[in-house]
C-alpha cells in the first residue's frame, strides 16, 4: 500500500493527469495479453519524458517500490503483469518519432511509438521497419524491446535486437544512461544486446535508435495446400536445402485455417497443411526462385498453389495468418497460445507427439508455425466451463514446452518468459546458467525492483551466492550433456 | 608469478600440470601457459587460479593479444586444444564449435554441406573462434549478414570461479533468459572464458562478383568523391554482400560484391555501372577483400578501428587523407559501408597520435569512436587505446565486479581499465 506522501511524490513527478489511482481505472492495467494472471497495481503513472520516468524511478528506488513498465499491454507471457504492492509505468504517452535519418537508415523513437507507425513514417521513401509481430498495429517499440519481438519475417531480417542500435535507459537506480550508440561497436560491453529481451527487468528504455531497411524491389507470396502438415514441413526443408533464405515461411494446420477463415475470410484453400512462402529481393532473382519453390511444392504433393497477384491479395493472405491467434476464439471458448522452438528437423516428430498428448488429454490443438525457424505456436483449445479442462489444458501446454526442450529447442521464441514460463525456464537452464544470468540482473538492479519475480524460477537476492553445481535433470537422465 | 606470494612459477606450473597434463603446462617468461583439453579442465584451471589469486589471460592463436591494454598475466589459458567442430546440424543450419578451433578449419567443414558462418574475420587461417568473438572482429560481409551478435545463438562460458554456464541454445529463434553471449562478444576475456559456441549458418554464396569503381582522376584522389555514388548504391534495391572504400595517400576506390543467381549477375553489373555514371567500373578479383588484413602487415603502423555513421565514411576518409598527408604520414584505410573503418598510419611517430586526437575530437560532434588496435611499442603509453567516455561505464564496472569480483580475468585490458 502506497503512503500518501509516496502518491504525492508520484503526482509531483508526472502531474495530476499522469497519475491513476482510482480502482476502476487501475483495472485496465491488472494484466496484459495473458489474462489469467491478474494483479492490481497500487498506482499507474504515465510520464511524458525521460526526466519524468527518472523522477518516478528515483522515488521507487528510494522507497524500494517495485515497478513494471508497460507499452500497449499486448504481451502474451505476463511480462507487464503488475508486481504486488508496486506501480505500473505506462509509456503510452511517450509516443513521438524523434528523428528520421535515412542516409544512415536510422529512426529514433520514444518507447510508446507503435511498431507499424515506424514503417508508415518511412515507407514513402522506400524503407520499412522489419520486426513485425502479429500485434504490430498496436504493440509498442518499448514492448518489442523488452520482449525482443520477432514476427514472421525475422527468418530473413532478424529480431528486434538486430534492429536496435542504441537506447537511453533509466536504470532501476533512477540514473539515465545511454547504451550503445548510433555507430557500430561502441567501445565497451554490448549492453544493448543484453538489455533487449530482458523483459523490463533491467530498467526502462526512454529513447530507442532503430535500424530501418530498404524495401525490396519485389515481394511475392505463395500459398500451397498439402494433405498433411508433414508434407508442408518437408517442402520447407527442401527450400532450405536449396540454399534459399525466404523472407518468411509459415505453416498452418486444418484447425487454424478453419479459425482464420471464420474470422477474416482469407480464402485459404481447405487443407490439412497450408504453407505460405514469401520471397523478396531483386525482381529477376525472386521470379526465378519462386518458380523453384513452386516445383518443390508440387514435388511434395501440393494440390493447389497460388501466388498473390496484387498487394491486396498479399495483405489478405497475411491478415489470415496474423489473425490466427485471435481467430481461434471463433472455434473454442477458451484457448492457450503457446510459443516454443525446436530445430526445424524435429518438426514431424514433435507434431506426432503433440497429437498423442492432445488425444490423451481429450483436447484439440491448433498449430501455427513460423516454419523457417522452427518457432511453433500450438493453440490449446479448451472450455473453462467444463470442470477440470483448464487444468488439463495448462498441463498439456507445459508438456509441449518440455517436448521443445527435450528436442533441443527453447521454451519461447518470441513471447518471452514473463510470469507464465518461469518454471519452464528452470527446465531449460540449469542452476549455474540461471545464477550467471542473475549476475547481470543484480548489476543493473541490486534491489530487485524492476519487474521483480519475472523470468527466473524463483526470486534470488543479489547478495545470495549460487550454490554448488547441481546437474540438470536432463543431464542426470542422460538426455543432455553439460557442453 | 607476480601476484601470488604463496606460489613460485614452478609450483604453479606443477599444479596446473596435474590438471592439464605436464606437456600442456609450460613456463614461458614470467607466466605459465596452460592448455586444457576440455571445458571441465578449463573450469578446474580457473578454480585453481581463483583460489590462488592468480591472474589469467585466455588466448587462442594469439593474433589479437596485442589489442586492448597490455596484460601481464600469471597464467595464459590457451584454448588451442579445444578445437573441434562438435556438431553441424546442416538441415537446421546450426553448428556447435569449440573455442580453440581456427576459423578456416570450421568453415572448411561447414562447406561440405554448402554452409558457412557468414563472417570474414582477420587471419582466418590462424585466428580462433573464441578469440574472434572476444575481440568482436568482423569483416566486409557484416553489411549483409550482421556481426557476431547476429550470428551467435548460444554459448558455453566458464566464469572466473570455475562455474560452467550455458546461454542461448541451438535454435535461431530464442528469447529465453538473458542473452549472455551478447555480453561476452567483444568483452575481451574480462567476464569469462568462451568455451564453446553455437552459430546460425547461412548458405555459401556460390555465385558472386566484385566490381571496383575507381576515382576518376588518379592525380587527385579524394575519398569524398565517392559519397554520392555510395549513397545511391545503398539507397538502391540491390543487396550487396559487401561494400568497402579503399583509401591511401594517393589512391581511392570503391569495391562492391554482390551474390546472386548466375543469370542475374549481369543485370547487377549494368545497374552498378549506371550508379557509377561516367566513372569507370571494372570487375575485380577477390583479393581486394584482403585489403583490410593487409593494413596490419606493417609492424610499425598504428592501426585504428574507427566507427562512424555510414553516411560519414567518405568525408571522414577524406579528412584523414588530408591530415595524414599534411603530417607526412603514410595512410591506408578500408572503410566498410556499415561505418566501420580500419585505418593504418605509419611511421609510428607522435604526429600519428595527434591525428588520432584530432579525429576523436571531430567524432565528438559527428558521433563515433576510435579504438587503437595495433599499437607499436614506441607509442604504447602515449595513446589511450579505448577512449571510452560512455556514461554506462560505471554499469560496465559493476557487471565486471559481479562476474569477476577478484579481477583475475584480463585485469585492466578493457575499457576504463576493466
Amino acid at each position: 500500500m502506497l503512503t500518501a506522501s509516496q502518491i504525492a511524490g508520484f503526482r509531483a513527478a508526472v502531474g495530476e493527469d499522469g497519475l491513476i489511482i482510482g480502482q476502476s481505472l487501475l483495472q485496465t492495467y491488472e494484466c496484459d495479453g495473458l489474462t489469467n494472471f491478474r494483479v492490481m497495481p497500487e498506482a499507474v503513472v504515465l510520464p511524458r519524458s525521460a526526466e519524468q520516468v527518472q523522477a518516478v524511478v528515483r522515488l521507487c528506488a528510494q522507497d524500494k517500490i517495485p515497478f513494471v513498465s508497460r507499452g500497449a499491454g499486448t504481451g502474451l507471457s505476463g511480462g507487464a503483469l503488475p508486481a504486488a504492492g508496486g506501480i505500473v509505468i505506462s509509456l503510452a504517452r511517450m509516443n513521438r518519432i524523434l528523428n528520421v535519418d535515412l542516409a544512415n537508415r536510422q529512426v529514433i523513437v520514444e518507447p510508446g511509438v507503435i511498431n507499424a507507425h515506424v514503417t508508415q513514417r518511412v515507407s514513402a521513401q522506400g524503407y520499412f521497419y522489419a520486426p513485425d509481430p502479429s500485434s504490430q498495429s498496436v504493440c509498442t517499440i518499448g514492448g518489442n524491446v523488452a520482449e525482443n519481438s520477432g514476427g514472421a519475417h525475422c527468418l530473413k531480417y532478424g529480431f528486434t535486437v538486430t534492429h536496435v542500435l542504441a537506447l537511453d535507459v533509466v536504470l532501476p537506480s533512477g540514473e539515465l544512461v545511454q547504451l550503445g550508440s548510433s555507430t557500430l561497436d561502441t567501445p565497451g560491453y554490448d549492453l544493448p544486446g543484453v538489455f533487449v529481451g530482458s523483459e523490463g527487468t533491467l530498467g526502462v528504455a526512454t529513447k530507442i535508435t532503430l535500424r530501418v531497411v530498404k524495401r525490396p524491389e519485389v515481394v511475392q507470396t505463395l500459398l500451397a495446400a498439402f494433405d498433411s502438415v508433414q508434407a508442408a514441413g518437408q517442402t520447407v526443408s527442401d527450400i532450405i536445402a536449396a540454399r534459399m533464405l525466404p523472407a518468411a515461411m509459415e505453416i498452418m494446420d486444418a484447425l487454424s485455417i478453419e479459425a482464420a477463415e471464420a474470422a477474416v475470410h482469407a480464402h485459404y484453400p481447405v487443407c490439412k497443411g497450408l504453407l505460405l512462402v514469401e520471397l523478396d529481393g531483386p525482381r529477376s532473382e525472386v521470379e526465378a526462385l519462386m518458380q523453384a519453390v513452386q516445383d518443390m511444392c508440387r514435388h511434395n504433393g501440393a494440390w493447389e498453389i497460388r501466388v498473390a497477384q496484387s498487394e491486396q491479395e498479399r495483405a489478405l493472405v497475411w491478415k489470415g495468418r496474423k489473425a490466427a491467434f485471435a481467430a481461434v476464439g471463433r472455434i473454442s471458448p477458451n484457448y492457450i497460445v503457446q510459443d516454443g522452438v525446436i530445430p526445424r528437423t524435429a518438426l514431424p516428430h514433435l507434431l506426432d507427439e503433440i497429437g498423442q498428448l492432445a488425444s490423451a488429454a481429450g483436447l484439440r490443438v491448433a498449430n501455427v508455425f513460423h516454419a523457417g525457424d522452427g518457432n511453433l505456436h500450438p493453440l490449446v483449445l479448451y472450455d473453462q466451463s467444463v470442470a477440470g479442462q483448464e487444468e488439463k489444458a495448462l498441463e498439456l501446454s507445459y508438456r509441449i514446452l518440455q517436448l521443445c526442450v527435450d528436442n533441443g529447442g527453447s521454451i519461447t521464441g518470441e513471447h518471452g518468459v514473463g510470469k507464465e514460463k518461469q518454471e519452464a525456464l528452470g527446465y531449460m537452464f540449469s542452476e549455474p546458467d540461471l545464477a550467471t544470468m542473475q549476475l547481470v540482473r543484480c548489476a543493473f538492479d541490486p534491489e530487485n525492483i524492476a519487474n521483480p519475480d519475472k523470468i527466473f524460477p524463483r526470486p534470488r537476492l543479489c547478495a545470495e551466492k549460487p550454490g554448488p553445481y547441481v546437474p540438470h535433470p536432463l543431464e542426470t537422465a542422460g538426455i543432455a550433456e553439460i557442453f | 608469478m607476480s601476484t601470488s606470494a604463496a606460489l613460485t612459477l614452478e609450483q604453479g606450473a606443477a599444479q596446473l600440470a596435474a590438471i592439464v597434463g605436464a606437456e600442456h603446462s609450460i613456463v614461458r617468461g614470467n607466466k605459465v601457459v596452460a592448455a586444457p583439453a576440455d571445458v571441465q579442465q578449463v573450469a578446474e584451471v580457473l578454480r585453481f587460479t581463483s583460489a590462488n589469486g592468480l591472474t589469467v589471460m585466455p588466448s587462442g592463436s594469439g593474433t589479437k593479444l596485442g589489442w586492448g591494454n597490455l596484460v601481464m598475466p600469471d597464467i595464459e589459458l590457451s584454448m588451442v586444444r579445444t578445437c573441434e567442430l562438435r556438431e553441424h546440424a546442416w538441415q537446421d543450419m546450426t553448428c556447435t564449435v569449440e573455442a580453440g578451433c581456427s576459423w578456416s578449419t570450421m568453415q572448411t567443414q561447414l562447406r561440405r554441406h554448402g554452409q558457412m558462418v557468414a563472417l570474414d574475420p582477420l587471419w582466418p587461417d590462424r585466428a580462433t573462434v573464441g578469440g574472434i568473438i572476444a575481440a568482436n572482429d568482423s569483416g566486409a560481409l557484416r553489411l549483409k549478414f550482421g556481426g557476431l551478435r547476429d550470428l551467435i545463438i548460444g554459448m558455453t562460458i566458464v566464469l572466473a570461479d570455475g562455474t560452467i554456464a550455458k546461454t542461448g541454445g541451438k535454435v535461431v529463434k530464442n528469447v529465453a533468459g538473458y542473452d549472455l553471449h551478447k555480453l561476452m562478444t567483444g568483452s575481451f576475456g574480462t567476464l569469462g572464458v568462451i568455451a564453446e559456441v553455437n552459430f546460425r549458418l547461412h548458405p555459401v554464396e556460390d555465385h558472386h562478383r566484385t566490381w571496383t569503381v575507381a576515382a576518376p582522376d588518379a592525380a587527385l584522389p579524394d575519398a569524398a568523391f565517392f559519397a554520392a555514388p555510395l549513397r545511391a548504391l545503398m539507397d538502391s534495391q540491390m543487396t550487396p554482400s559487401s561494400v568497402q572504400l579503399r583509401m591511401s595517400n594517393d589512391e581511392c576506390a570503391l569495391d562492391i560484391r554482390i551474390a546472386g543467381l548466375p543469370e542475374c549477375l549481369d543485370e547487377y553489373a549494368a545497374r552498378i555501372q549506371s550508379i557509377g555514371g561516367q566513372i569507370a567500373v571494372a570487375e575485380s578479383g577477390e583479393e581486394v577483400w584482403e585489403a583490410r588484413q593487409q593494413l596490419f602487415g606493417e609492424n610499425d603502423a598504428l592501426v585504428l578501428k574507427v566507427s562512424v555513421l555510414p553516411s560519414d565514411i567518405c568525408a571522414v576518409s577524406s579528412v584523414l587523407q588530408q591530415w595524414a598527408s599534411a603530417a607526412g604520414l603514410k595512410i591506408a584505410a578500408v572503410a566498410q559501408a556499415t561505418g566501420l573503418m580500419t585505418v593504418a598510419l605509419s611511421p609510428a611517430l607522435d604526429v600519428a597520435i595527434t591525428v588520432v586526437e584530432r579525429l576523436r575530437a571531430k567524432l565528438v560532434d559527428l558521433g563515433g569512436s576510435v579504438v587503437a588496435l595495433q599499437v607499436p611499442n614506441s607509442l604504447r603509453g602515449g595513446i589511450d587505446v579505448w577512449d571510452c567516455n560512455s556514461d554506462a561505464l560505471p554499469l560496465m564496472r559493476e557487471i565486471k565486479r559481479r562476474f569477476d569480483p577478484n579481477r583475475i580475468l584480463n585485469p585492466g585490458r578493457f575499457v576504463g581499465n576493466i
